[in-house]
């Protein structure tokens, strides 16, 4: 049995949208279990680049994590494609057989990592994908477009957490050919496809001076099938709302001016991803996942008070220009006084929560 | 949101003679007449013999060299009235081109990034393709919300005939839309707007 379905319900009302009235909560075990990305009290960026191997009970045991929110994600996932169609998903016609691939990665790790949800049987080339929680039985001809709905990547990335970007390699870059994007923070997809390591990477402060763009590039490109490697991100989103797209920037932006000292607490969710990448067998071409995780700063302060401690310190002292980057100058100092009620200045461990010593939540 | 100092903007060359080339076809606009006619001086005889010339009058700051070019002994040169109208001479042309093609591509931003995604769409290699930019840097801005393109961007901050929504610039820009991004100015409070300035043009 797995961690999630020992302890964790599939919650299917929820809701990412104002229109939704945000119908959004973690468990206790959900933030719990959340790969929390701040490793010291100081951020900066880095190579935070690791092997993906599985790690923990949390959201690193398996290869692409689903916990309870699943349900509620694809349900949302689907509102966003018919509600702008075009915008989130986006294939350029060469990239079908690295959508395949993809599929596969998708269906085989779900059903190897939670066989009690997903099954996936292979007959050859014909294939029987069951997923019992969207209640889907579907068979269909490995490689053969016809058999599906929709493009492969639609059809296995609607039933899966997390957005998928898939790059082809060229000309010693990694290109953006084909891309999921319903949670994209802040930038295009149909503005970034086409683009190069470099390009997309572009709008970001300081990554290339420092020297990382270079290396993690050279990295990527000596990726090998079967040995996938991780990194994790994070950034401040005010409301649950997963879709902040630059497309949908005058919905939400407007957000970042109504928080205080007093809501930070509810208002200001930290914005985890995580991003395993893979390279894929067939297509040579790379993925590139972000599975996004909100949880609210006051749901950290009472579920893991050591984490709620350790984001005060890094958001206090983190560089101006990641604060304006990041999008959150507007209500940095409110989230920072909010915090602050909160941390005794208790040393705390080092480390990601999921390495030998590193922090952990805290509380119980 | 970064705005301004962002990577992504095309880095240019200058036109010279390709070798490899067994076929050059030489597409410019405007100021980019003044490259077009290096680039024909540099070439030998045989090289001006395979070569192609389409040359659109239509600029922004109104330099035409089309006298200049038709003292060349070029196969042929076609000129057009408008950039929209050289661009699809250029994909006619790409449509029935051979092996061995040399594409050189010169003009305002906008020119040459609307004609490499035609070139882009005949499979031209980056190495099959010289581009030298001429002229003023107005640019073609993409609205990241409706999704009108807008020619000849010279401010920081403009109305979108599209949306009408004040846009900023920012200097982030795609290949394949051949635009720079264009968002909400003043997105997080409405009415509170940066200050406008002039584009490096
Ligand atoms: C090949 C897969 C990758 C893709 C498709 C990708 C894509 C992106 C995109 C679209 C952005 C947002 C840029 C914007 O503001 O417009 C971004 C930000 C960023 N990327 Fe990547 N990236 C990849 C791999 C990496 C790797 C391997 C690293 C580092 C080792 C990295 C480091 C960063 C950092 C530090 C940011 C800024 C994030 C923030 O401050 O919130 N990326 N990436």
């Amino acid at each position: 049995m797995t961690a999630i379905s020992e302890s964790a319900a599939f919650k299917t009302g929820e809701t990412y949208t104002p229109e939704g009235k945000y119908q959004f909560r973690n468990s206790p075990e959900g933030v719990r279990r959340l790969p929390f990305p701040f490793p010291d009290d100081d951020y900066m960026y880095s190579m935070n680049l690791e092997p993906h191997v599985p790690a923990g009970n949390g959201a690193l045991r398996a290869a692409f994590d689903i916990d309870e929110h699943y349900v509620s994600e694809c349900t949302h996932r689907a509102q966003m494609l018919s509600d702008m169609p075009g915008v989130h998903y986006l294939a350029l016609p060469h990239m079908l057989e690295a959508q395949w691939d993809l599929l596969e990665l998708i269906f085989e790790s779900y059903a190897r990592d939670f066989p009690e949800h997903f099954t996936l049987t292979k007959n050859g080339n014909e294939w029987r994908w069951q997923n019992r929680l969207l209640g889907i039985d579907d068979s269909f001809t490995f490689g053969d477009p016809a058999t599906l709905p929709m493009d492969p990547m639609e059809y296995a990335t609607r039933q899966a957490q997390g957005e998928f970007v898939v790059l082809e390699e060229k000309d010693n870059t990694l290109v953006i050919g084909a891309g999921m994007t319903t949670q994209r923070a802040d930038y295009s997809l149909k503005f970034n496809l086409g683009m190069s390591f470099f390009e997309f990477h572009g709008p970001v402060p300081k990554l290339h001076e420092m020297g990382i763009l270079d290396r993690a590039l050279k990295f990527l490109l000596r990726m090998k099938p079967g040995h996938p490697v991780r990194r994790v991100n994070w950034s401040l989103t005010v409301n649950p709302r997963l879709e902040t797209s630059v497309e949908t920037l005058p919905e939400w932006a407007p957000d970042r001016a109504t928080v205080n000292g007093e809501n930070a607490g509810e208002k200001v969710y930290l914005r985890i991803e995580l991003q395993p990448l893979h390279r894929l067998p067939r297509s040579n071409a790379i993925v590139f996942p972000v599975r996004t995780y909100l949880v609210s700063l006051a749901e950290l302060v009472e579920y893991a008070p050591d984490w709620a401690k350790r984001i005060h310190r890094a958001l206090a002292s983190l560089d101006p220009e990641l604060v304006d980057y990041k999008g959150f100058h507007r209500y940095h100092a409110a989230a920072v006084e909010w915090l602050s009620r909160h941390d005794d200045g208790a040393p705390l461990a080092t480390g990601y929560p999921w390495a030998p010593e590193g922090i952990q939540p805290g509380g119980n | 949101m970064l705005i301004t100092g962002i990577k992504s903007r095309p880095v240019y060359d200058e036109l010279t003679p390709m070798a490899s080339g067994l076929i050059h076809l030489a597409a410019g606009q405007g100021s980019g007449g003044k490259a077009l006619v290096r680039l024909l001086r540099a070439m030998t005889p045989e090289q001006l013999a395979a070569t192609t010339v389409l040359y659109s009058t239509e600029s922004f700051t109104g330099q035409n060299y089309l006298i200049d070019l038709q003292q060349f002994k070029v196969r042929d040169l076609a000129v057009f009235p408008t950039n929209a109208d050289a661009v699809s001479g250029l994909d006619a042309y790409l449509a029935t081109a051979k092996m061995g093609t040399r594409l050189y591509l010169t003009g305002s931003e906008g020119f040459i990034g609307t004609s490499m995604q035609v070139a882009t769409s005949y499979g031209m290699n980056r190495d099959e393709v010289l581009r030298e930019h001429a002229g003023s840097f107005v640019r073609r801005v993409w609205c990241a919300h409706c999704g009108h393109y807008s020619e000849n961007v010279t401010h920081r901050i403009f109305v979108c005939p599209g949306c009408e929504l004040n846009l900023i610039v920012r200097d982030h820009y795609s290949g394949r839309l051949a635009a720079f991004q264009g968002v909400k100015a003043d997105s997080e409070v409405p009415g509170e707007m940066p200050e406008n300035e002039e584009l490096d043009t």
